[in-house]
Order: structure tokens, then C-alpha cells, then sequence
């Protein structure tokens, strides 16, 4: 400890200027996240994306091939009676049959390198993306109290909301980079795996590649917040590293087990989710490349809720869960 | 002159356990302030009330002159809490810089790190991860953290555990420069020979609540107890004599007086026509004191060590007081 004569006197009276640099709060938890699990998770979600794209490009590569060696069947071998009954069977038959001939094309066009966003957000949006917020929430969130690391950053700076909200925001941001990191892996392994598998040539124009990524990542934005709202909030009452990790992967579980519940479906998150990013609902969010991991666990039947009614019920999940932690966490006393 | 830190009724009740009862404490600016007492008595407590980390539940403190919990004060106020904990995957530059960002504008907040890290003596590992620290390195970043804003008041929770002897020597160096510069420092040890040399005064709390406050040589002397020596012929006479004082046998030939005044006990002896052979002031050290304060249920006798210096080298009837200790 050397000592600095001279250095020593304090400064009393200090401009307050930089009590409103409300940026640099963020900035440190941005920091902080620069940590081997962060890019663990990273790494983890893009290696998860391209895994799946590898499977989803083989499955419909394979549908591709079947589809074309089937044979639409009779209203004989379909058992229906001639008529107008079996006219209707014969329509839906064929347009299952040309469901399953344009998979591949279908398929290549998901893993096209500008839409490949959609993919991204879908994902992101879904259980692998909360799972993923999970854990981050856990270390960045979680971890300051299982680190008493918090009371550090609480003698520095006073005032709680600032902190959470800057944890809050940053958390966020972890989900943002993740899409991109997914749309990444997606666009440069995509191309890769539609001529392994020889897929198609989906004809897509740019257009509408980049309006479909632009609409799904904008959308998913919100679900991230909510994601990172519901990690916030986790952290602050479980105060522990896997408690909050825990409590956001049970949340996330528990919220769609609910809305498999048939009288509670629209009124429960996990629809507002599936709402508002419009996804499929039950089988047929089932495809050879799915979409997202959500929708497929609620059940199709039911009034299901509009993007409105979805982007409502997020804005008042984002707001509960965000009035919670702050009242929870501006009367905490921190004791670790 | 307005005090630092004013605590009045301070109490913290938490499911079914009182932390703080009723805890009055004030201290004044520009000095070193050890703050004494048992595990449990209450130290940390009311240093995270004064930092606003946990709320009251009755009564009210003061930082500067200002009601905690007090958000914009804390620009002033340098802490560090128990054992400081930082995020291992940083570098310790890096962990100051967090927290820097995290406070009140730091002007050139480079600069300030580099000194604090240097104050510390953690300027040649700044750049190598937490994780790789010892704890006396832990306890260092934790002193520059607390030092980065060049504060008017530190609060140091046990700030030299795990420090190495030269660590410590260095440390109270320090803390007597910044005491000297107008900073003033509240310190909470259990390392009751280094805040002896180091504080200036010393408050005791127990249970919740203050139950000294003083210079480090007031509260000894308050302690202080005078030993005649006798013919073991004179002890009944003398206990007797010096009943007013509360005297005690103190083995077969001796008197333990309690008070601090040595003269006026061989003055009633020699009234009396006996005489000591030896008179000495025996004066507690703070640790001492701090046991009897703590642990009244010990007997004193346990407590006192004789100072061997002074009142060995002479036989006269009164002994002066050793000069405070800092």
C-alpha cells in the first residue's frame, strides 16, 4: 500500500454530472457479461441451430424423395363412398400431397441466408431461447447474490431501480445477440446443408426473405424482454444463482403446461407467446425445419388470442414482473 | 463540528433475532474509529444500515450530516463489507472499472484506478484475473475499491483479514494517513491490538447496543486497578482498609484496589501504618478492556496482565500513566 502524499484528499465538492450517465451503468453489466458461460451459451445456441437445420434439411430432403414415389390413394383405398365426400377427400389428399412435395423447397427457403432470421427468432423466442436466458439470468442476475458480489455494486450506486433495469436491459441484449449469433450459424451453414441435401432452389425474393426475418426478429424482441423480465424477477426473490436459473426454466414449463389446459389457453403466457409471434398451434407447427419449440406443446383447439391480444398480454407480463422485482428489490435487505 | 456518523435508537429486528437495539454512536470527523464487539453484537449491521444495504426498524442514522439510507451521499462514502468478493472472470483493473461505472461520475477514472491499485499495492497483478488472488490480494482490491473515489468517510468491515504481517503494517499506515488527511475512518476488527495502535477512539457495542465509547487509553484506564504488595500479616488489615475501592486478595500477600489511583491507596495505607512493599498500576490492554466490556462474567483476576514496564521499575506510591498507545 504505497502511499501518494497529496493524493489523498478527498474531493468534496464534485460535480454531479455524471450521476445522470444512466448508459454507463449498462455499459459495466454489458461488461460483466463478457464471461466464459455467455459465450458457452452462445457457442451452445449457434452449434443447437445448425444441428437442427442439419436434421431439418436431412428430414426434408427424405419427404422430398417419399413424396415423389407416393401415389395419391383412391376414395377406395381412403375408404370413402363415391361422391361429394370423396371429391373433398381427394382435394385434401392433394394439397397434403403437395404439402409434403414442397417441403424441400419449403425447408430451403427457412434456411436461405436472409431469412434465416425467422429461424433465429423462433428459436430464440421459444423454449430454447428461454432456456438459454435461463442460465444467463442465473450468473448475471442470480450470481451478484451468490457471489455477494451485489453488495458491492449497492454501495456504489443507491439507487436499486438503476441497477436492475441496467441488468434488465443487458439481459435483453444477451437474447438480441443470440438471434443474431443463431441467424449467423443458420445464414452461413444454411446454404451449406440445402446443397448437401439437394434441396431445391426455393425461389424467394429478397423482399420478402428480409420482410419475414425482419418481421419474426422484431416480434421476438418483446418475448425476449419478457424472457429477460421473468429472469430479473427470478433473480431478485430467489437471490441465487441456479434458484433463478431454476425458477425461469420451471416458469417457462409450467406456462405451457397451463396453456395446454383447454379453459386456460388464451389467458396464459405461453399463448400471448405463440399469439404474437404467430406461431402454428399444436401439429401443425410440426414441420421438417419447426419454426420454434413452443406452440407444438398448446393444443389448436380453442379461440386462440390475435398478435393484439398476444402483444397485450406481454406488455402486462413485462410490467408485472417488472414492478415486482423493483418493489422486491428496493425493500430487500442485502445481508449476503 | 458535524459529526460523520450519528446513530440514534438504531435498531434492526429480524424474524425472531435483534440485531441492533437501540444503538446511539456518533462519530467525529477526521479520526480513525475502531468499532468493537462480539460476534453477533451488531458491527455489520449497522454498517450495511450506514450503507443502506439493509433498512432500519426504528430509529435514524446519519452520514455526513444526512439521513441513510442516502443514495447521492454514497459518492462519499468508500466501503468494504466483510470479506469483498469481485467477479473472478476479471481482471482486478477490470473489476474497479466496473465499479466505478456503476457510482457517481469518476473523473479521470483511469487515473483513479491506477491510484487506488497502487495505494493498495496491487498495482503489478492489476491486469491478471480475480480468480488467481489470494485473499490478502482479495482484501487489497477490496481497500482500493473502497479508496478509488477518494472518499471523506471509509467503512471498513475487517479489512486486514488475510493480509500478511507486512500487509497489515502497511495498512496502518495507511489508514493513519488518510485519518491525518481529514478522511475519516470507521473501522470494524477483531484484531483488537491492531486498532489499539491504529484508532483514536473506539466505541464497544454488545448485544445491540453501545456500552463504551472512548480513546483507546480512556477505556483502559477506566480499567485500571492498583496491586499493594503487603507482608501477608497486613492482607486483612489492608482488604479492611480498602474496602471503599473494592479490594481483593490477590494471593496471600497482595491487594488488587479498584481504581486508577495509586497514590491515594498508598496514602491510606501508610494512615494506617501499613506499609506496601510494592504499589503498581495495572492497566488493561484494549483487548483486555474489550473482554471485561464483553465477557462480564469472567473474573477480573482472568483478565489483567500486569504492565511489566513502568510500574515494575519502581516502588514508589504513585504511577503515572502510560502514554495513550496508537
Amino acid at each position: 500500500m504505497r502511499l501518494l502524499p497529496g493524493e489523498l484528499r478527498p474531493p468534496r465538492d464534485e460535480p454531479q454530472r455524471g450521476e445522470l450517465l444512466r448508459g454507463e451503468l449498462l455499459r459495466a453489466e454489458i461488461r460483466k457479461l463478457n464471461r466464459p458461460l455467455s459465450w458457452g451459451v452462445a457457442g451452445a445456441a449457434a452449434l443447437f441451430c445448425v444441428l437442427l437445420a442439419a436434421g431439418g434439411a436431412h428430414n426434408a430432403s427424405l419427404e422430398g424423395q417419399s413424396a415423389a414415389l407416393t401415389h395419391l390413394p383412391s376414395c377406395t383405398q381412403m375408404g370413402v363412398p363415391p361422391g361429394p365426400r370423396c371429391a373433398r377427400a381427394e382435394v385434401l389428399e392433394r394439397a397434403r400431397a403437395n404439402q409434403v412435395r414442397e417441403q424441400p423447397a419449403r425447408t430451403a427457403a427457412q434456411l436461405n441466408p436472409l431469412a434465416a432470421g425467422a429461424e433465429a427468432a423462433g428459436l430464440m423466442a421459444s423454449l430454447p431461447g428461454v432456456l438459454a436466458l435461463a442460465l444467463l439470468a442465473g450468473a448475471h442476475i442470480g450470481g451478484e447474490w451468490s457471489g455477494r458480489t451485489v453488495k458491492n455494486l449497492l454501495t456504489q450506486q443507491g439507487r436499486r431501480w438503476r441497477v436492475l433495469a441496467a441488468k434488465l436491459v443487458s439481459l435483453w441484449l444477451a437474447g438480441v445477440g443470440l438471434i443474431v449469433i443463431c441467424w449467423t450459424a443458420l445464414a452461413i451453414g444454411g446454404p451449406v446443408l440445402v446443397h448437401l441435401n439437394h434441396l431445391p432452389a426455393p425461389h424467394q425474393s429478397v423482399a420478402h426473405a428480409l420482410s419475414l426475418s425482419g418481421s419474426q426478429v422484431a416480434r421476438a424482441l418483446l418475448v425476449l424482454a419478457a424472457f429477460a423480465v421473468l429472469g430479473v424477477l427470478a433473480g431478485v426473490l430467489t437471490r441465487g444463482t441456479i434458484g433463478t436459473t431454476a425458477a425461469v426454466a420451471g416458469a417457462a414449463i409450467a406456462m405451457l403446461v397451463v396453456a395446454s389446459l383447454p379453459a386456460l389457453g388464451t389467458w396464459t403466457p405461453a399463448t400471448w407467446v405463440q399469439a404474437w409471434m404467430g406461431f402454428p398451434a399444436g401439429q401443425a407447427s410440426i414441420t421438417s425445419l419447426p419454426t420454434n419449440f413452443w406452440s407444438r406443446f398448446i393444443t389448436a383447439s380453442g379461440a386462440a388470442p390475435g398478435h393484439l391480444a398476444g402483444l397485450a398480454g406481454l406488455a402486462a407480463l413485462l410490467a408485472v414482473c417488472w414492478a415486482a422485482s423493483v418493489l422486491a428489490f428496493r425493500r430487500m435487505d442485502i445481508s449476503g | 463540528m458535524t459529526a460523520v456518523i450519528e446513530c440514534r435508537g438504531l435498531t434492526k429486528r429480524y424474524r425472531g433475532a435483534t440485531a441492533l437495539a437501540g444503538l446511539d454512536l456518533v462519530v467525529e470527523p477526521g479520526q480513525v474509529f475502531g468499532f468493537l464487539g462480539p460476534n453477533g453484537a451488531g458491527k455489520t449491521t449497522t454498517l450495511r444500515i450506514l450503507l443502506g444495504l439493509v433498512t432500519a426498524t426504528a430509529g435514524e442514522a446519519r452520514l455526513n450530516g444526512r439521513r441513510v439510507p442516502d443514495p447521492s451521499g454514497l459518492a462519499q462514502v468508500g466501503a468494504m463489507i466483510e470479506e469483498p468478493a469481485f467477479y473472478p472472470w476479471l481482471t482486478g483493473r477490470r473489476n474497479l472499472q466496473i465499479l466505478a461505472m456503476f457510482g457517481r461520475h469518476l473523473p479521470a477514472r483511469g487515473d483513479a484506478i491506477v491510484a487506488a491499485l497502487d495505494r493498495a499495492g496491487l498495482a503489478f497483478v492489476a491486469d491478471r484475473k480475480v480468480k488467481t488472488y489470494s485473499q490478502g490480494m482479495r482484501q487489497r482490491l477490496g481497500l482500493a475499491a473502497a479508496l478509488m473515489r477518494r472518499p471523506t468517510l471509509l467503512l471498513l468491515d475487517e479489512p486486514a483479514n488475510g493480509m500478511d504481517p507486512a500487509g497489515i503494517k502497511e495498512f496502518r499506515t495507511l489508514l493513519r494517513a488518510l485519518a491525518d488527511d481529514g478522511t475519516t475512518v470507521f473501522l470494524s476488527s477483531h484484531l483488537l491490538a491492531e486498532v489499539e495502535q491504529v484508532c483514536d477512539q473506539v466505541a464497544v457495542i454488545l448485544a445491540g447496543r453501545l456500552v463504551e465509547q472512548g480513546t483507546t487509553a480512556a477505556l483502559a484506564t477506566a480499567r485500571a486497578c492498583v496491586r499493594a504488595a503487603l507482608d501477608p500479616a497486613d492482607l486483612d488489615p489492608a482488604l479492611a482498609l480498602l474496602a471503599s475501592w473494592q479490594a481483593r486478595a490477590d494471593g496471600p500477600d497482595a491487594v488488587l484496589v479498584e481504581t486508577s489511583d495509586g497514590r491515594a491507596v498508598n496514602e491510606a495505607l501508610g494512615r494506617a501504618g501499613i506499609w506496601a512493599r510494592q504499589i503498581v498500576l495495572e492497566r488493561p490492554k484494549l483487548e483486555e478492556a474489550f473482554l471485561e466490556l464483553t465477557e462480564p462474567e469472567l473474573t477480573e483476576p482472568e483478565l489483567t496482565e500486569p504492565e511489566l514496564t513502568e510500574p515494575e521499575l519502581t516502588e514508589t506510591p504513585e504511577v503515572g500513566h502510560a502514554p495513550a498507545a496508537r
